[in-house]
């Protein structure tokens, strides 16, 4: 185990609840609410909800499921009345350790991408790099400005059994779920105005100023002259409902792969008064897709030449190409000596304890602990390719053991945390969910974590899994000002 | 011996196409084995030329060809002299520090690891074509120097492949060449570098020509491309095998792109937009003496 865990081993494994203390009495920032539910009563809740979800409707929030079939469906973006809050003392030790973790993981994707110190140094195993589906061999060299990757990042926070705030993974690459962070804020307001009374709670949406700001900072032909644009897979993303909202909440062109075209290292996007030059890439597609020159040729959702271009100085791309080996979740349990590395700090918030499965003794305890086990893929997100251990088939487990025999590099495991809970509003009771949390964290010219989050609720019963895709819900998250 | 090198592609196709983006890695390498005299790269319809050097120190020349067109033609045009005449005139480290010095190489260069731990389609680990081997595997032990094993895995590897010419395609499995029995030159410096890596030594692939036997000085030949390995040995640096004659790599072999596999080294790769797959690439190559 590369890491240590944040909870004490003696204690029994109960979920740290959010809401409520030990005695079962809400705890101190959650009272104001709670009187004024107690107050209006259950009924004017039961109408909220309804209220809620007609607004959720109108205004279109939506995403896109995936199943057995190829064919997404578009589901109405589930949301809990029932705000999440988190004190400003609580928030102080969030942004700092978020901030020092982007800080550190772009200095490490700087240095792999040049001179590889690291690994020289013995911290890293080059193996883990060089077998890491998204080292791309193909940029090794080209410094993207000011040698940041990573300007837009989201990272799972979860807490432990005792309240510790712990970082689950890191999404460096096209993390989404920023949108609902906004939509949640608006929806809240909207229809229920009062709980805000009480609280001084600070604001997320000029998360689409910020990300401008961010973005036309990068422009080769300065920040006035800075024409941005927002690439997207297209209609069947699952996330297509947050490229059209942030290209519109940012007044900035949504364009697809086919809309674009490379001329002598020149971007443009093809306009009905001609070709305009672009000089900044938000491309929601990964890098596989990015460029079929490049990289994958069956690509038809990319635009050929683009890579060029960004090497030729001539366009920036966010993130940047190549910012998937640092959030490689067998890169992961690297990451607190990757921040003493470059920091020379220790970290201030702690991961989750993770097995390699490349080491044989981590291996076998795994193995003969399968049912208290998270088995991941490393390359996966959204809750795919992963094994939930306690509710697990013996086949289900029989399969994952073969899986991970037969690539170890492709897994990592981690004892299952009891995800905190918070009370939800269930079909007219007020139930206990568990949740976690993704804040986002914009590198422009300094680290700016916006004060929130998209809070993800595991809506079936005893469920550990929030993703979105997976029948995930999610809450607004307020972060209170001192 | 330099050699006047003109290498020409020509892409037909019925419907036209257009916003055609093409990389070339068609410019010989140029280290202290190889002077590059000169070089220049024509096309028709004519582009704009950019160039970088690629991870693997190919250079790399590309452009495009925005408006519609049906024919796209490149050529490279080089006057190239390689150096090595004798592949054995080094001093070979001894055997007992043959570990270290790799160990500290692959320390001070980690790109290096790509070159044994790399493993796809092209070349598959070995325990993948252990079965379709019926004949025991060559092994190196750390005793032994590594020049005279890879000189042995040469000599074993024509008693799994028979050279036939159109055997299989570019980029095919090597699983498939290895069933056959039979492949081309590919197929030869892919199952050389398989079993190499195998090994944990450093092995890449290389594209690039033969000379080809002149009929006089000034005479002019028709011929292919080729491909060989190189294997990084001790004391001697990056040393070519050709295990399709089995030769090491002289003065009559020019290096054009290195890479961990053909994909890596391939000489033209296109994108375009069109309803037309295109046809097979006319390839002619030149090659004379000056």
């Amino acid at each position: 185990m590369n890491s240590t865990n944040g909870s004490s081993g003696n204690k029994p494994r109960i979920s740290f609840h959010e809401f409520y203390d030990d005695d079962f009495t809400p705890r101190e920032h959650y009272r104001p609410l709670w009187d004024h539910i107690r107050a209006t009563g259950q009924n004017s809740l039961e109408v909220k909800a309804h209220e809620s979800q007609l607004a959720l409707q109108t205004e279109g929030v939506t995403f896109t499921v995936y199943g057995e079939s190829d064919e997404g469906i578009e589901r109405i973006w589930p949301f809990d009345l029932i705000p999440r809050i988190i004190t400003a003392a609580e928030w102080v030790k969030i942004e700092s350790g978020l901030k020092q973790r982007v800080r550190a993981l772009n200095l490490f994707l700087n240095d792999l991408y040049t001179d590889q110190k690291i690994i020289k140094d013995g911290v890293i195993p080059p193996e883990l790099i060089y077998q890491g589906k998204d080292f791309r061999r193909e940029i090794m060299g080209i410094t993207p400005p000011q040698g940041i990757y990573t300007h837009i990042s989201g990272i799972d926070l979860i807490r432990a059994e005792d309240g510790e705030y712990l970082i689950l993974e890191d999404n460096l690459r096209t993390p989404s779920g920023v949108s609902y962070m906004i939509e949640n804020r608006v929806i809240e307001r909207r229809i229920m105005p009062e709980f805000f009374d009480k609280y001084r709670v600070r604001r997320v949406d000029h998360y689409p100023a910020l990300l401008l700001d961010a973005l036309r900072a990068l422009s080769p032909r300065g920040k006035d002259n800075a024409e941005v644009v927002v690439l997207t897979p297209g209609v069947y993303n699952s996330a297509y409902f947050e490229h059209t909202f942030l290209a519109k909440e940012m007044g900035v062109e949504l364009a697809e792969g086919r809309d674009l075209v490379v001329i002598n290292d020149i971007v443009y996007l093809k306009t009905t008064t001609g070709l305009q030059r672009v000089d900044v890439i938000y491309r929601r597609i990964d890098d596989d897709f990015l460029d079929p020159l490049i990289f994958r040729s069956d690509s038809t959702l990319g635009i050929a030449g683009v890579i060029n271009a960004w090497r030729a100085g001539n366009v920036a791309l966010v993130n940047a190409p190549g910012s998937g080996i640092a959030d490689d979740k067998a890169v992961y349990p690297y990451v607190p000596d990757i921040i003493r590395y470059y920091l020379g700090q220790q970290p201030i918030l702690k991961n989750v304890p993770t097995f390699q499965m490349t080491n044989q003794k981590d291996r076998e305890y795994v193995f003969d602990n399968m049912e208290r086990m998270v088995i991941k893929a490393v390359s996966e997100s959204g809750g795919y390719g992963m094994l939930m251990g306690p509710s697990s088939t013996p086949q289900l487990r029989r399969e994952f053991v073969d899986k991970v025999l037969e690539n170890p590099r492709n897994y990592i495991a981690q004892p299952v945390v009891y995800l905190s809970r918070h009370i939800c509003y269930m079909d007219g009771e007020l139930e206990a969910r568990h949740l976690d949390l993704r804040p986002f964290v914009i590198y422009g010219e300094d680290i700016q974590v916006v004060p929130g989050g998209l809070t993800r609720v595991a809506l079936r019963k005893g469920s550990l899994v929030v993703n979105s895709s997976q029948g995930g819900g999610s809450k607004d998250t307020w972060v209170l000002s001192e | 011996m330099r050699y006047h090198i003109e290498h020409e592609t020509i892409l037909e196709f019925v419907h036209p196409v257009r916003e055609h983006h093409t990389e070339l890695r068609l410019t010989p390498r140029e280290d202290l084995n190889q002077k590059l005299h000169s070089s220049i790269i024509e096309t028709d319809p004519p582009g704009k030329l950019g160039h970088y050097l690629d991870y693997y120190g190919n250079r790399v020349d590309y452009f495009c060809v925005i408006q519609p067109h049906s024919r796209l033609v490149t050529r490279l045009i080089a006057d190239v002299e390689p150096l090595r005449a004798n592949p054995f005139d080094f001093t070979p480290v001894p055997p007992s520090e043959q570990k270290e010095w790799y160990r500290k190489q692959l320390k001070e260069e980690p790109s290096l690891n790509d070159y044994h731990l790399h493993r796809s389609s092209v070349v598959p680990p070995i325990l993948k074509l252990t079965a379709e081997i019926h004949r025991a595997l060559p092994r190196h032990t750390p005793e032994s120097p590594v020049m005279s094993t890879l000189l042995a895995l040469m000599e074993w590897i024509p008693t799994v492949l028979e050279y036939r010419p159109g055997a299989t395609e570019v980029h095919a499995d090597l699983l498939e060449a290895v069933r056959k029995g039979g492949g081309v030159c590919q197929d030869f410096a892919n199952l050389f570098i398989s079993v190499v890596r195998s090994w944990g030594i450093p092995a890449r692939y290389v594209m690039g020509y033969q000379a080809p036997e002149l009929a006089a000085t000034t005479g002019t030949s028709q011929v292919a491309t080729h491909a060989w390995a190189e294997v990084l040995v001790p004391g001697g640096g990056w040393i070519g095998f050709d295990a399709t004659h089995n030769l090491l790599a002289n003065d009559r072999y020019i290096p054009v792109a290195v890479g961990r596999d053909s994909y890596d080294a391939a000489p033209q790769r296109g994108s375009f937009k069109g309803d037309d797959p295109g046809n097979q690439p006319v390839v002619n190559i030149s090659i004379g003496c000056q």
